[in-house]
């Protein structure tokens, strides 16, 4: 059965300062001299393997069979705007090797499996704003295929000047204010889970990732239509029985979402809410942080379905449920 | 009598590659065979105040195409979906997945230096996809694995995923890059590089860079039957794992890239007996490749199984390397000759457990090919084909 156990869960949004003082001192002091993408990946993840029970001895040898999967929008953006000044200033003697080996938008996931030992399969991909559905979904199909026991899953994206200007130069248009936020679950096959008496946050059901070529102009395609009922089909969920729905278009692209929605939810009217709305637009981190809102506010086993929409043309949907009380 | 499919097995369908030896797969096959290099000094921007300055450019797309990875890309794909004879087929279940380190990077150095914004899909990374999914109408899964150098490698193994979850029935998968000043800089930087890339020489003294893209057609095996498709070869197995030890400096005991090769095999239902051939990071740098000799010769035995690393004629092409690599498995399994490794003279003592095709082309029946990629942060994958 595709139904993949999710035994933790970890967000952080809006903060000044990235909390640390829950992290082992070694975990810290990585964190610490890392940026900041990084430092909020640490951040979460700790709170969320720890949670799941899952924080083993530094010492231990690496887990081959737990890993990492992330999702971001801009990964090293700020990394990369950081080295590139330095380049133009100064010419190629002013390039540092400290900030080239961290511009890559793997370095957050890479700095996560050696801090925790997380030697299993570990990606990270880019989606757009539908990053972080794109990630939880390749992390249910990696253990669905037996490639890991355990993934911490999620997406992530940090704000900084550079980026902040190109959003408000129409780099991407996403109608609310940017924000930063890191969103990490912790994704188990069932058996595993089981077998070690892990927590239980609730369950993945069901998830798919589409594009819409023409987002751009405004008209809506069949993507997201398609995204939804393929999420609901593999998750053998029927529309009315849907507790709630988290709406994610950016404001520009709402037709688009209500369109699919009444197309692949016919006459079922689940409550919809937005997450958006309180957190603002935190890009990677927003499919994951909807889906904890989500499980949190759903009465326990009601299912729910959570969307991702970017002015990019990525977008995802992902049908979960919320453990039984 | 070849054994059934499993349930939707992925299966490649069409090629296209963008290199430094030439576009289309024909002249890179051809210039690998030959044991050509493309290695040259840069010529597409100002690179005389950068130490080394040897790389592997393109030659035939404009130096001043505003987006060369994305240009790399839509040529590569173009030439597979034909390839594919995909040009009708309906793009309702046509995925992207696209690798890049740098795609998106000319536009975004111009507007850091201030100079007019570029349109806003052309944000880093996930530009190429983007254009890509929109010039061809795709409304599948898209998405841009970024794993550093191993980007192209997991793109594929994502395809693989979403077909064989019935995400999609053909997916467009590969990497694209393209040189810029930002790259080559980095790692002249990082002391990685040298004028001429040796794979597992023993005067091996770094990595020569290098640009391209190529694109595999992986389609779902019921999808491709149903419409009589020329199957290539099967993609049969993939895996992925982290070092978990070092950001830059590749696990010594190669503890990272075993297990990704033992994970696609294992994937596969293959032992290491069975694979004919292993295409390997190779970058030329002396501690990858000590690195992967040492990794290779555990999963496969010392000395048992061909390996070449095609670094050496067209650089490391980055987020385009594990595609372009792909290819050559894939081909390597049609045409039963495996091309040397370009400039590779004196296999270094340390690397004399692998056996180094080099010199010339060597004839030899290619039952399953693998293809291995490793990456910054400590990112392995690798890919298993058989033919199909």
């Amino acid at each position: 059965m595709s139904r993949i156990t999710i035994t933790a869960g970890h967000a952080l949004a809006s903060v000044t300062h990235v909390p640390l003082g829950h992290l082992a001192e070694a975990v810290q002091a990585r964190a610490a001299r890392s940026e900041r993408i990084t430092a909020l990946t640490l951040a979460a993840a700790g709170a969320a393997l720890a949670a799941a029970g899952l924080v083993s001895d530094p010492a231990a040898s690496p887990s081959p069979r737990i890993g990492v999967v992330l999702g971001t929008a801009f990964g090293c953006f700020l990394t990369n705007a950081a080295y590139q000044d330095r380049l133009a200033d100064g010419g190629p003697p002013a390039a540092s090797p400290r900030l080239f080996a961290a511009t890559v938008s793997n370095a957050a996931a890479g700095e996560l499996a050696i801090a925790y030992r997380l030697a299993g399969p570990g990606v990270t991909l880019t989606a757009g704003a539908a990053s972080g559905l794109a990630a939880l979904g390749h992390a249910t199909d990696l253990l669905r295929a037996g490639q890991a026991d355990a993934l911490v899953a999620g997406g992530v994206d940090a704000l900084g000047a550079p980026l902040t200007r190109w959003l408000a130069e129409g780099g991407l248009n996403c109608g609310r204010p940017p924000a930063e936020a890191v969103a990490l679950l912790v994704l188990e096959e069932p058996t595993f889970a089981r077998a070690r008496a892990a927590p239980v946050l609730g369950t993945a059901l069901g998830h798919a990732s589409g594009f819409e070529p023409e987002a751009a102009d405004g008209s809506a395609g069949d993507g997201l239509a398609r995204a939804v009922s393929a999420a609901l089909e593999e998750a053998d969920v029927q529309p009315g029985d849907l507790a709630l729905a988290v709406s994610a278009a950016p404001p520009a692209l709402a037709g688009l979402e209500s369109r699919a929605l009444a197309a692949a939810l016919g006459r079922a009217r689940p409550r919809i809410v937005s997450p958006k709305d309180t957190y603002g637009e935190t890009f990677g981190a927003a499919g994951p942080l909807a889906l904890l809102t989500a499980l949190a506010e759903a009465p326990g086993g009601a299912p729910v379905l959570v969307l991702d929409v970017c002015a990019s043309g990525h977008v995802g949907a992902l049908v979960a449920e919320s453990a039984s009380t | 009598m070849p054994l059934p499919h499993p349930p939707r097995a992925a299966i490649i369908t069409g090629l296209g590659v963008v290199s430094p030896l030439g576009s289309g797969v024909p002249g890179f096959w051809d210039g690998l065979v030959a044991g050509r290099t493309a290695v040259a000094p840069i010529t597409a921007f100002p690179a005389a105040d950068l130490e080394p300055r040897n790389a592997a450019e393109v030659r035939d797309v404009p130096a001043d195409d505003p987006d060369r990875a994305g240009t790399f890309a839509l040529r590569a794909a173009g030439e597979a979906l034909a390839h594919a004879d995909l040009d009708g087929v309906g793009r309702g279940r046509m995925g992207v997945a696209l690798g890049t380190t740098l795609g998106g990077m000319r536009l975004f150095e111009r507007w850091m230096a201030r100079e007019p914004m570029p349109p806003p899909e052309h944000v880093p990374y996930y530009a190429p996809a983007v254009r890509l999914a929109r010039t061809l109408g795709c409304r599948g899964p898209v998405a841009t694995p970024q794993l550093a150098c191993a980007s192209g490698t997991h793109a594929i193994a994502l395809a693989a995923g979403w077909v064989r979850q019935g995400r999609a029935d053909v997916v467009l998968a590969g990497g694209t890059d393209f040189l810029c000043r930002f790259v080559v800089a980095g790692f002249n930087c990082l002391r990685a590089t040298a004028e001429r890339a040796r794979p597992f020489d023993v005067t091996r003294r770094g990595l020569v860079l290098g640009e391209g893209a190529a694109i595999v057609v992986v389609e779902e095996a019921g999808h491709a039957a149903r419409r009589e498709a020329r199957l290539l070869a099967r993609l049969a197995g993939v895996g992925c794992s982290a070092d978990a030890t070092h950001m830059t400096a590749p696990d010594r005991e190669g503890g990272g890239a075993t297990r990704a090769l033992l994970a696609a095999l294992d994937d596969a239902g293959l032992t290491p007996a069975a694979v004919d051939f292993v295409s390997a990071h190779g970058t030329g740098t002396p501690y990858n490749d000590a690195m992967e000799a040492v990794a290779l010769a555990r999963v496969f035995g010392a000395g048992r199984v061909p390996v070449n690393s095609i670094k050496g004629a067209i650089g490391h092409t980055l987020g385009a390397a594990g595609a372009l690599e792909a290819v050559l498995c894939v081909e390597t399994l049609a045409r039963g000759v495996i091309p040397p490794t370009a400039a590779l003279e004196t296999v270094d003592p340390v690397c004399a457990v692998l056996d180094l095709v080099h010199g010339a082309p060597r004839r030899r029946t290619v039952g399953a090919a693998v293809s291995t990629s490793s990456g910054f942060a400590g990112t392995n994958a690798a890919l298993v084909f058989t033919h199909p």
